[in-house]
């Protein structure tokens, strides 16, 4: 499943991303490897500043620095979400784990570890995007992913062409996960989803059943392919072209 | 105790009319029984000296009890002789004046016997109280001389005071600068303040330095008033508390400047050894982007692909490095909390390979971390930070293309136990302990790098999740082995079961 350009907003061919992040090095490195791949970039290096950026430029998707000066990078997520569904990706640190969540449940759409690599970066702005548009139009009755093949409709997962029995909460998680494919999910978010908000911190039935899908799924479940974890924020469920 | 107490008494004994009269008995039942003896001696020895007999119990009821018995047994002693002994016999009739000269050396010798004997059983009291006040001292100097905290001293005061003074009750308080009781401890225990029916203590005695006052001994007592003598003790006792107290300052002031010393040591080494270790990374960095810049490497070759890669790897080297020192501040200042939530330690392992996959090459990686283990309670990120450094460390030690080996296994109910080991060289049995502290490398060799920070991470972080982590030698390399919990609060995780068998319809 490649990128498609499709954009509902502005159909020009190049995208239009915001960068809000107020140290300069960033700003100037993700302005030059961005601008190489095509896409049209604007910079704000304060929350304020870049709040009303995306206001008056309706960019197609804002990468968003969780420290900045003025505002909390969660705030300006939260502001940003009162009245656009732009796709936002946040950039944060290793002990921040806390901060990603926060950010995730607050409407942001993905987030980044400093430092990271670009190809990173690039496969999360596809993703989002991907998605920003998906959501405008109608769901996928079938997602495919490798050699998996999960039908939503009639709750039905083929592995290899052969039909693959999972139980009720098994095909819960999987379509959940599935059809948010390559975005992180959080465990509360995964949790009240398939097992209701009153369970959202019951993290261990999340390890299990994650363990039991692998275990359906993936040709080595040492190594999973499909359903990756995300240290101390949630999982990503990865499509391979 | 009781004793010293007489003691004191004795020294300012004033006869009470109970005394006297006891006194005046035993002084009339000697010279009664003297006289008796006297007399039945005088009808068998002819012209016996009869008056200087009657010394005797002159004498011995001065030496005994004192000048009141001794005065009356002269009185009696002259009465007695008069009328037994000397002509006319039985009548009370003095006529010489010899007689009276008798009667006036009785009294004379019963006078100068009694204040003979009664000095010098003052003395005596008096020196016995002085060593025993000495003892006491001795005893409580002795005992705060091996005290070095503020409390023990204090306490230690308020017992010596309460035994040696038999008080009702003491405080020992300590202020602070603005004056306020800092501390107080009182004696007996559990007995509050307003158990006396009065406020005001019978004796107060301050502790104060040459330059402040540091607190207050106050003694109340309901028997008996303070006697000049015991007030010079208590004020002794309040000197000793001072001297203890100001050493114990001394001692912990002194503690504190040795451990900022220490710490502004650490923080010139870590300095040292961060700034060497940081700038090893950068170089490698520098070298490789400028000679990409330049036109000796041609875009294609294999030297560009070596190059790129050992940028890459070394700006990962690099935010290691910065992680553990973060880490390494925080553990340091406490502020270090592990976020546990149950975690699939397969998961948090495969995460890490993930992660450092690129630095992984030159090894051979097995991973024994069965996906069948039960659950682990643990900060997921916080883990994976320490297998990081733990692999990081095999990578750094042992040689090119050996075995890397993680191996994790149930210990128990309670505990999962883990091991990283490797073909590196063994470790000195001294050094197995000590790679844990901080800053410590086993090789002083060029060739490894490294602030001797990571380990030192691990093991705070694995003693915060409540396990504990050793390192030891195996028979073909070294291992680093560590628990983690399998329950929280002793229990395990529960999972809820699913009643319906598969809902994957339709189709089946």
């Amino acid at each position: 499943m490649g990128f498609h350009p499709i954009f509902l907003k502005n159909m020009s061919p190049q995208p239009h991303i915001l960068v809000i992040d107020d140290e300069p090095q960033i700003l100037r490195a993700l302005r030059t490897i961005l601008t190489a791949k095509q896409f049209r970039v604007s910079t704000a290096s304060r929350g304020e500043e870049g709040l009303a950026m995306a206001a008056a430029q309706q960019p197609d998707l804002v990468i968003l620095d969780l420290t900045l000066p003025d505002i909390d990078g969660i705030e300006v997520c939260k502001l940003l979400r009162e009245w656009t569904q732009v796709p936002v990706i946040v950039l944060s640190v290793r002990e921040g784990e806390r901060d990603k969540v926060k950010a995730l449940d607050s409407g942001a759409d993905d987030y980044l570890t400093k430092p990271f690599g670009i190809e990173e970066l690039l496969a999360r702005i596809r993703v989002a995007m991907r998605h920003a548009v998906q959501t405008q139009g109608s769901k996928q009755p079938i997602i495919v992913a490798g050699e998996l093949e999960i039908d939503l409709a009639n709750h039905q997962v083929k592995h290899h062409g052969r039909e693959v029995k999972l139980s009720a909460t098994e095909f819960k998680l999987l379509a959940y996960l599935a059809s948010h494919a390559g975005r992180v999910l959080t465990y509360g978010a995964i949790l009240s989803h398939v097992w209701g908000p009153t369970e959202r911190d019951h993290v261990e039935y999340l390890r299990v059943y994650v363990r039991q899908l692998r275990r359906k799924l993936e040709i080595d479940p040492e190594e999973p392919r499909y359903i990756i974890n995300e240290p101390g924020v949630g999982y990503r469920f990865i499509i391979n072209d | 105790m009781a004793d010293l107490i007489s003691t004191f008494r004795n020294i300012t004994y004033k006869p009470s009319w109970r005394n006297i009269l006891a006194h005046f008995t035993l002084a009339l039942v000697v010279t009664l029984v003297a006289t008796t003896i006297f007399y039945a001696l005088s009808q068998v020895i002819v012209s016996l000296p009869i008056a200087l007999l009657y010394l005797l119990p002159v004498g011995l009821c001065a030496a005994i009890w004192g000048l009141d018995s001794g005065i009356l047994a002269a009185i009696l002693a002259f009465l007695g002789l008069n009328y037994f002994f000397i002509e006319p016999r039985f009548t009370l009739f003095v006529h010489q004046t010899q007689d009276l000269i008798v009667l006036l050396v009785f009294l004379g010798v019963a006078i100068f016997i009694s204040q003979m004997v009664g000095r010098t059983r003052n003395s005596l009291a008096a020196a016995r109280a002085r060593e025993r006040e000495a003892v006491r001292l001795y005893q409580l100097s002795a005992e705060l001389a091996e005290l070095h905290e503020d409390r023990l001293i204090v306490e230690s005061i308020a017992r010596h005071v309460i035994e040696t003074f038999q008080a009702t009750r003491v405080e020992v308080g300590l202020q602070d600068k603005a004056g306020r009781d800092a501390f107080v401890f009182s004696l007996p225990k559990g007995q509050p303040r307003a158990a006396l029916d009065f406020s005001q203590p019978t004796m107060r005695v301050p502790l104060e330095s040459p330059t402040e006052l540091i607190g207050e001994i106050r003694v109340w007592r309901l028997q008996n008033e303070f006697i000049p003598t015991e007030e010079r003790l208590l004020q002794t006792f309040g000197y000793q508390g001072v001297i203890a107290l100001e050493r114990s300052r001394l001692i912990e002031a002194e503690t504190r400047a040795r451990v900022l010393e220490e710490s502004d040591r650490m923080k010139t080494s870590l300095l040292s050894s961060v700034s060497h270790e940081l700038r090893t990374p950068l170089a490698t960095i520098k070298a490789a982007a400028t000679s990409l810049q330049s036109a000796a490497v041609s875009w294609d070759s294999a030297a560009r692909n070596e190059l790129l890669l050992a940028i890459d790897e070394e700006a990962d080297h690099l935010n290691l490095l910065v992680g553990n020192l973060l880490d390494m501040s925080r553990i340091e200042t406490g502020a270090f909390k592990p976020e546990q939530r149950w975690n699939a330690l397969d998961e948090v392992v495969d995460a890490v390979l993930y992660r450092m996959r690129t630095t992984l090459r030159k090894h051979r990686i097995e991973v024994d971390v069965p996906e069948s283990l039960p659950l682990v309670y643990v900060d997921d990120v916080q883990i994976g930070q320490v297998f990081a450094n733990l692999i990081s460390n095999s990578l750094k030690y042992a040689p090119e293309k050996t075995v890397v080996r993680i191996h994790a296994r149930k210990q128990d109910k309670d505990n999962l136990i883990v091991q990283v080991s490797n073909q590196g060289p063994p470790v000195s049995e001294a050094d197995l302990e000590r790679i844990f502290d901080k800053f410590h490398r086993v090789t002083a060799s060029d060739r490894i790098t490294g602030t001797g920070l990571g380990l030192s991470i691990c093991k705070g972080i694995i003693e915060a999740h409540g396990g504990r982590i050793w390192a030891s030698n195996l028979p073909d390399g070294f291992a680093i082995s560590f628990t983690l919990p399998l329950t929280w609060h002793g229990v395990s995780p529960h999972i809820p079961e699913e009643h319906e068998p598969s809902a994957t319809h339709p189709g089946n």
